[in-house]
Parts: C-alpha cells; sequence; structure tokens
C-alpha cells in the first residue's frame, strides 16, 4: 500500500518536473517508463508484434512457403498487435474510431493496413488450414492475387510506424527520413528470426536455409549500417538531436541500444549466423540459429524502445525571446 | 452576416513576472487534475554575461492555424472552430495520444485517471477539491486528452479568458487576429510579435512580445 502510494506521487512529480522543465522535454507519452509507467509500454510491443509478425509472414510465403509460420506471423498482427493497442488505449470501447481519419493520420492508415493485411492473409490461409469451403485453391490465380495483396499489405505495417515517428516534427531524433527504411528493415530481420524460431519449435526442417541465411546476414549488416548513419545523423543535427544521443549512448537507455540493440542485436547473432554454417553436428547448427533468432528478437525490441525513450521534443522557446 | 474572428493571444514577456497566477486561475476555471496544466509558466535564462536575463515564459495551446494536433489525430476529436480556436471533444478521443507527441508545444495533457495530491486514507481534501473532481468528470473523461480551449464558454459569454482576466501585470492581451485595428493585431505590429518555432509552419495563434 505504501509502495504503491510512493509511485503514485511520484506519477505526479514526474509530469510536473516535465511540465515546468524549460529545456527539452522527454516525451512522455509512448513506451515503457511513459506517464502510466508499465501500461504505456503495450504501445512498443504493439509496433513490435506488428513489425515482426508482418515480417514473418511475408518471409514464410515468399521465401520457404511454410503455411504454419505464415499462419503464425498473422496471428502475431492480428491478435498480438490488436491486443497491444486496446491495452494502451486511454478509452479502448472507442477504438474503431481510429480507422476514421486516414488521409491526415499515419495512425488511421497503419490500423487500415493492419485490417487489410490480416484479411488478405487469412483469405490466402484459409484452404490450407481446413475452410476448403472457400472458393479458391492455393496455386489458383485468385489465390495468388489474395498473396499479392497481403504481401503489399504486410510491407506496408512493417513501414508505417516509421513513418508515425517521422511526423513528429519537434522531436528531431524521429523526424528524420531514417525511420522509415530503419523501422521495416528490422521488421524482416524479425520476421526471418521469428520464422527460424517458428521451425525450430515445430521440429521442421528449414526450407531454402541457405538463402534465408544470408538474407539474414544481409539484413544485419543492412541494420547496424542504418544505425550507425543514425547516429552519424544525430551528431550533426540540432541540440535536441545531440541530447537524444546522450541519451541514447549515455543514460540508463544505452544498455538497452548499445548493449542488447546493437552487441547482441546485430553483432552476436551476426556472427552465430555465420558461424551456425561451419557447427559440427546439426544439433548445435539449430540451438546456434535458435540463440542468433531470440538475440535478434530482443535487438529489435530494445532498438524501438530506445528510440521512443529517446524522443525529446526541442525547447519549446529558443535563445533571446 | 456572421462575423468571422480569430481569437489569438499576446503575451508580453517585459511584463510577466512569472507569478503563476495564470496557471492557478486557469485550473480554477476548468477544475483540471492535479498534474495536468493548460497554463504553465516556465523560466529561462537567455543572454550572455553580463548581459543575462531570467525571463518568465507563459506557455498554453497556441491554436495553430495549421495545428499538427488536428492533421495526426485518428479519429478526429481534435477539431478546429470558426473562430480559429482547436478544441478536444473528449467524447471522441481514444487516448492514443498522437497529438501529443505531435504537438511542438507540450499543450497537451493525457488523465489517465483523476489521482488526488495527497494519497492514504486520511486525505486532507478540501471541498474544492471534491468539487472539482466531480466537475471534471462531468465535463471530461478518464483516459482521454484535454488541452486550454482559450476558455471557448467565458469567451462565448463576452468575457476574457481566466489567465487574461487573472493576470495582474496585464501581460496577456486577447482578441481578433484578422482585426487589424484590434489591441493584438497592433501590439503584434508595433511591438515585433513572435510566434514560437514557426520552422515548423504552424502559424500559432499566441504571440509574444520580446522582453528587451
Amino acid at each position: 500500500m505504501a509502495q504503491s502510494a510512493s509511485s503514485s506521487q511520484r506519477g505526479v512529480c514526474v509530469m510536473q518536473q516535465e511540465d515546468f522543465k524549460p529545456g527539452a522535454r522527454t516525451q512522455m507519452e509512448w513506451g515503457f517508463g511513459g506517464r502510466r509507467r508499465w501500461r504505456d509500454g503495450a504501445l512498443l510491443m504493439a509496433l513490435f508484434l506488428g513489425g515482426i509478425g508482418a515480417g514473418q509472414f511475408v518471409v514464410s510465403t515468399w521465401l520457404i512457403h511454410s503455411v504454419e509460420s505464415a499462419l503464425v506471423g498473422l496471428v502475431v498482427v492480428g491478435v498480438g498487435k490488436t491486443a497491444a493497442h486496446l491495452v494502451y488505449l486511454g478509452q479502448p470501447k472507442r477504438f474503431y474510431r481510429l480507422f476514421l481519419r486516414p488521409k491526415t493520420s499515419w495512425i488511421s492508415r497503419g490500423l487500415i493496413f493492419m485490417v487489410v493485411f490480416v484479411a488478405f492473409g487469412a483469405a490466402y490461409l484459409a484452404p490450407d488450414i481446413g475452410f476448403d469451403w472457400v472458393p479458391w485453391e492455393t496455386g489458383s490465380s485468385l489465390s495468388d492475387l489474395l498473396l499479392a495483396g497481403a504481401i503489399l499489405s504486410a510491407f506496408l505495417v512493417m513501414v508505417y510506424d516509421g513513418f508515425v515517428l517521422l511526423s513528429c516534427k519537434s522531436i528531431t531524433a524521429w523526424n528524420t527520413a531514417l525511420m522509415p527504411p530503419l523501422f521495416f528493415t528490422y521488421a524482416i530481420a524479425g520476421g526471418t528470426a521469428m520464422t527460424y524460431l517458428t521451425l525450430i519449435a515445430m521440429g521442421s526442417e528449414i526450407p531454402n536455409q541457405d538463402t534465408l541465411t544470408t538474407i539474414d546476414s544481409v539484413l544485419l549488416v543492412s541494420l547496424f549500417a542504418l544505425l550507425v548513419i543514425y547516429i552519424l545523423n544525430m551528431t550533426t543535427s540540432t541540440a535536441t538531436a545531440r541530447e537524444s544521443l546522450r541519451k541514447l549512448t549515455t543514460t540508463k537507455v544505452a544498455i538497452a541500444f548499445v548493449g542488447v540493440a546493437i552487441f547482441a542485436g546485430l553483432l552476436v547473432p551476426l556472427s552465430l549466423t555465420l558461424y551456425h554454417e561451419v557447427a559440427a553436428t546439426e544439433t548445435v547448427a539449430s540451438v546456434l540459429l535458435a540463440v542468433s533468432s531470440v538475440l535478434e528478437l530482443s535487438g529489435d525490441l530494445s532498438v524501438r524502445h530506445s528510440i521512443l525513450r529517446a524522443g525529446l521534443h526541442a525547447p519549446v522557446f529558443s535563445e533571446g525571446l | 452576416m456572421l462575423e468571422v474572428v480569430r481569437w489569438g493571444m499576446v503575451i508580453d514577456l517585459k511584463r510577466c513576472t512569472g507569478c503563476h497566477t495564470c496557471t492557478v486561475a486557469c485550473k480554477a476555471e476548468h477544475h483540471t487534475p492535479p498534474g495536468v496544466f493548460w497554463a504553465k509558466v516556465v523560466r529561462v535564462e537567455s543572454g550572455k554575461y553580463p548581459t543575462v536575463i531570467r525571463q518568465a515564459v507563459p506557455l498554453l495551446c497556441m491554436h495553430c492555424k495549421e495545428p499538427e494536433c488536428e492533421k495526426v489525430c485518428p479519429t478526429g476529436a481534435t477539431k478546429k472552430k470558426a473562430d480559429g480556436t482547436i478544441i478536444v471533444d473528449s467524447k471522441l478521443c481514444v487516448g492514443c495520444r498522437y497529438c501529443a507527441v505531435a504537438c511542438p508545444y507540450g499543450a497537451r495533457c493525457f488523465t489517465p485517471e483523476w489521482k488526488d495530491y495527497f494519497t492514504g486514507e486520511k486525505k486532507p481534501s478540501s471541498q474544492f477539491a471534491e468539487y472539482s473532481k466531480k466537475k471534471w468528470l462531468e465535463e471530461s473523461d478518464r483516459g482521454v486528452v484535454s488541452k486550454c480551449n482559450f476558455c471557448e464558454e467565458r469567451v462565448a459569454d463576452g468575457k476574457k479568458p481566466a489567465c487574461v482576466n487573472a493576470c495582474p501585470t496585464e501581460a496577456r492581451t486577447f482578441g481578433d487576429l484578422d482585426d487589424p485595428e484590434s489591441e493584438v493585431s497592433q501590439l503584434i505590429k508595433k511591438r515585433r510579435g513572435m510566434q514560437l518555432h514557426p520552422e515548423y509552419g504552424t502559424d500559432a495563434c499566441v504571440y509574444y512580445l520580446p522582453a528587451r
């Protein structure tokens, strides 16, 4: 009781400190550690699950043709992302209103992409998961059309959160053209990792494993390059961006960004992915691949968390007023 | 014929002493919950030694002509009225807080629940605090975003907004920006009124007169 009272009062204090702070202000609305502390983390989970689920669907249907893995991806988006959004909202009963302004709002657009993706994805997988009464078969032209629609909308689900952040003009760490490609690449890499984990968990063989491993390695290298560009970009940007960078590299957030996202989530999986090819036995190779995938996913979550936490609004007034 | 106005405010930084009367007047007028401030005052230092000044800067919703918050709102809860005032319809808001993140001026507040100033069994809540809570819950809602509405109900009655009315130094002036003869337009013209962050293209309707 005493503990909850003190955390409740701390909540009020945090608000007041940020509201009356003259310099750059930390955004307190999205991600863990926001105004509602843990509950605001549901938005981070929604972005994460949307990315990896859509990525898994694309990798599973396009590259390895695994129905089970594609279904897992679809459920992650359709159930996981939806539930996370509902937990986050202040008024979840009015969730339907989120779809009403696609002309100007990226949140509306993203949620419409999500619904279209789930609808097309479910329709495409229907004949393979027992709904054989549907008037199309896998491999038919209609089925191919459904797959094309699902993949296209999956791409949009993967990229829209980057645009949501990009649209916030006063948060310099987000208002960069790097956000959409960064989130998209993370989604594909996360999707690849999820596909590996699903197939390993099911005990299935991984089809096209060499291609998949090569793609994964290329994605990890690309992500590393994108993060380096992101950091360099911030060093030469505004004072607020440099403050965000300081937050990313020298405060508590650095554990998530440098430690988990860059080291554990990129460099270690890259080494493991390359090493697993020369592993002595198949079991060792599978274990290495699973460890690498888990680390990649934790890196994906951490990078999203760090970027949300490093979001600082530029000071409301400039020097010399 | 309907008279078209665009409400705006001019804040004279030379006159503002940072007494927070506007903050209190706003809270008393709108019964905002603890931790929620539609009008606030921050203190900044500017200049270089030996000409450094410590300045109080009152902040509120800028009621932008091109509001970022209205653009990003996915539900249509944020609306721009014909007189330029930006309002939030709490019955339509879902509490996604995209507006709060997109607003460059930090003018929006989210209230997950009414949090009393004091916790524990014996709360020394005054009758006024209980009344405020009741009024707020009647007029607004939990889990939604709120912000300054330029005291639309007072302005409709021909009164000035509460912060303007209460300011002891008369640092705030409220009026029609579209009328070139109005006091606000004249102050902006004669004393080089400035908007905050014009680079975002929001065309704020709150102007600041320089402190020196």
